[in-house]
């Protein structure tokens, strides 16, 4: 019963702050909502007994991405927006058409399909247990990944450097 | 949800959020005594037992003073500037509080009234330690929106300058935590403290004694105190992302510093200090609790002092230590304390020793090397907006 008022509660907020964030016109109120929506997802997480998941959400979601959007948000100009103009856009039609298909085709089914939820049972060391997966069976997509972000990371070392011009020689004088 | 699990939580919470605060008020006092003792003053030393015509007779070395702090906050006016964004300026100070709030429930902290409880505590949580660098993180975006809410340009600059340091140095912390999670072999903070009785405290060995220092260090910047409180600092700044604050607000912001100064030194005692673990634990389990306090105080203790002792860093100084210093010596010690860990595996008597010794060495080389390495950098400050 207490999972069901959780459950339906978290859902409000997520739902409600993936809105605002996409309604706003003041963007850092807009990055706030979609953190709002991040922490729903992440007590949605806890509630299925996922603790880890719920942990990285926070840590990666809010700690990092949210963060990186703020400072990106700074470095543009014309922070507020102005919040008097509607949000219109003229695709907005065919945008439900397809919300509207994804769901009855996609979504409704899978819910229809699956049984019953049951109370959930709490995994032994859930954490130990993915560790010794990242380990043993995943090594290599990980060691991949990591590969993949190091050089993105260099990319972006590199291109933030930019191109160094020689100094001229007291041309000025 | 029955009421005997309700009965418990509150049980488990409620003395987090009475003791605490308690502590924050006794702390505030032990600071500013403790700095005018440093810089040749005496400090509040007038308000006694408040609320009697006593007052200022038995005055008790000033110990009425946090009380008298608090109301005289209380009855400020809230100022709240023209063009600020008058929901976020509320919700910052809140949102400061309550991740500093929460993660105190991720302290193995056993009071003597809860043990006969359901396991409800936070700490048995089988990823306390991630949960507990995930929350405090969010301390950020409350600073973040204290300085953009308040329309001031030297909060803005406080805020921005709080975002850069806590990214910077959250990496090394949790990177020499790390060390401590990998010898356990487990994130959860009950098992933590617990392997380490019988002093077998990981700040006793080559690598925890290094991983402590870089946690030490790193939980300084990440809650803003000296010498790394560039985000308020008042010489540059007026008071960085508070600049606007007053009143109440003003007095939320400054419980929630203080209390995530709690909460960090509890994880630093968790992770390195054997947690509850000290003389007379066996015989009267009560007294752990004491110890874990103790110990958090010896920490805070060490903070006031550096505060009364070290000038605030420079920008640049900050950034280069934490990436050029910190990152690598906390990486290399990763991988020391792995190698050692499994050739302590096989090794016993004396070749242990060696190993330790040689633990020791590598990362004292390695430190002073990293030093030698930054030192030619640095060089006066060049200015670009000013001559």
């Amino acid at each position: 019963m207490s999972e069901q008022i959780a459950f339906w509660m978290l859902s409000a907020i997520a739902v409600l702050g993936a809105l605002v964030a996409v309604r706003k016109r003041n963007l850092i109120h807009g990055v706030f909502a979609l953190m709002i929506f991040f922490a729903a997802l992440s007590g949605l997480f806890l509630l299925l007994l996922a603790e880890f998941i719920a942990a990285v959400q926070i840590l990666v979601y809010i700690g990092a991405v949210g963060i990186l959007l703020l400072f990106a948000i700074m470095l543009t100009e014309r922070v507020t927006g102005d919040d008097g103009r509607r949000m219109t856009s003229r695709g907005w039609f065919w945008g439900l058409v397809v919300a509207a298909a994804v769901f009855v085709i996609l979504l409704l089914p899978a819910i229809q399909e699956l049984p019953p939820p049951e109370a959930a049972q709490a995994i032994d060391p859930s954490v130990k247990e993915l560790g010794h997966k990242l380990m043993n069976p995943y090594v290599v997509t990980l060691e991949v990944l990591a590969l993949l972000l190091t050089a993105a990371l260099i990319g972006a070392v590199t291109a933030a450097q930019g191109v160094r011009i020689p100094k001229e020689e007291d041309s000025s004088e | 949800m029955s009421l005997d699990l309700i009965r418990d939580i509150l049980i488990a919470t409620v003395p987090l959020l009475v003791i605490f605060p308690t502590l924050f008020a006794f702390t505030t006092w032990l600071e500013r005594k403790a700095l005018a003792r440093i810089q040749n003053r005496v400090g509040p030393n007038k308000v006694g037992v408040p609320l009697t015509r006593y007052g200022g007779r038995f005055s008790l070395f000033g110990l009425g003073q946090p009380l008298a702090d608090g109301i005289k906050m209380l009855f400020k006016e809230n100022i709240v500037p023209r063009d600020a964004d008058r929901l976020f300026h509320l919700l910052a100070p809140i949102l400061a509080l309550i991740p500093a709030m929460l993660v105190l429930c991720f302290l193995p902290l056993e009071f003597p009234w809860t043990e006969s409880l359901l396991p409800v505590q936070a700490f048995l949580l089988d990823g306390a330690v991630i949960f507990f660098f995930a929350i405090t993180g969010l301390n950020t975006l409350a600073i973040f929106m204290a300085g953009w809410a308040s329309h001031n340009k030297y909060s803005l600059l406080g805020g921005m300058r709080a975002i850069a340091q806590m990214i910077s140095y959250e990496i090394p912390l949790v990177l020499s935590a790390v060390v401590v999670v990998m010898m356990v072999g487990s994130l959860n903070a009950a098992e933590i403290a617990n392997a380490q009785a019988d002093w077998n405290w990981f700040v006793f060995t080559p690598w925890g004694l290094a991983a402590f220092v870089i946690f030490f260090i790193a939980s300084l910047a990440e809650i803003n105190r000296s010498p790394f409180d560039l985000p308020e600092a008042e010489s540059e700044i007026i008071a960085g992302y508070f600049t606007e604050y007053s009143g109440f607000k003003f007095a939320l912001f400054f419980l929630g510093e203080y209390i995530a100064m709690f909460a960090i030194s509890g994880l630093a005692v968790t992770l390195f200090l054997g947690g509850g673990a000290g003389p007379g634990v066996a015989a009267l389990p009560w007294l752990s609790t004491v110890w874990f306090i103790a110990k958090i105080f010896a920490l805070i203790a060490v903070m006031i002092w550096l505060r009364g002792t070290l000038p605030r860093l420079r920008v640049d100084q900050l950034m280069g230590f934490a990436w050029k210093f910190l990152l690598p010596l906390s990486i290399l010690n990763i991988i020391v304390a792995g190698f050692a860990w499994h050739a302590q595996q096989q090794a016993s008597g004396i070749l242990k020793a060696i190993i330790w010794v040689a633990c020791l060495l590598i990362l004292y080389a390695t430190a002073k090397g990293l030093d030698q390495l930054n030192r030619p950098n640095v060089r006066p400050r060049e200015y670009k907006y000013a001559e």
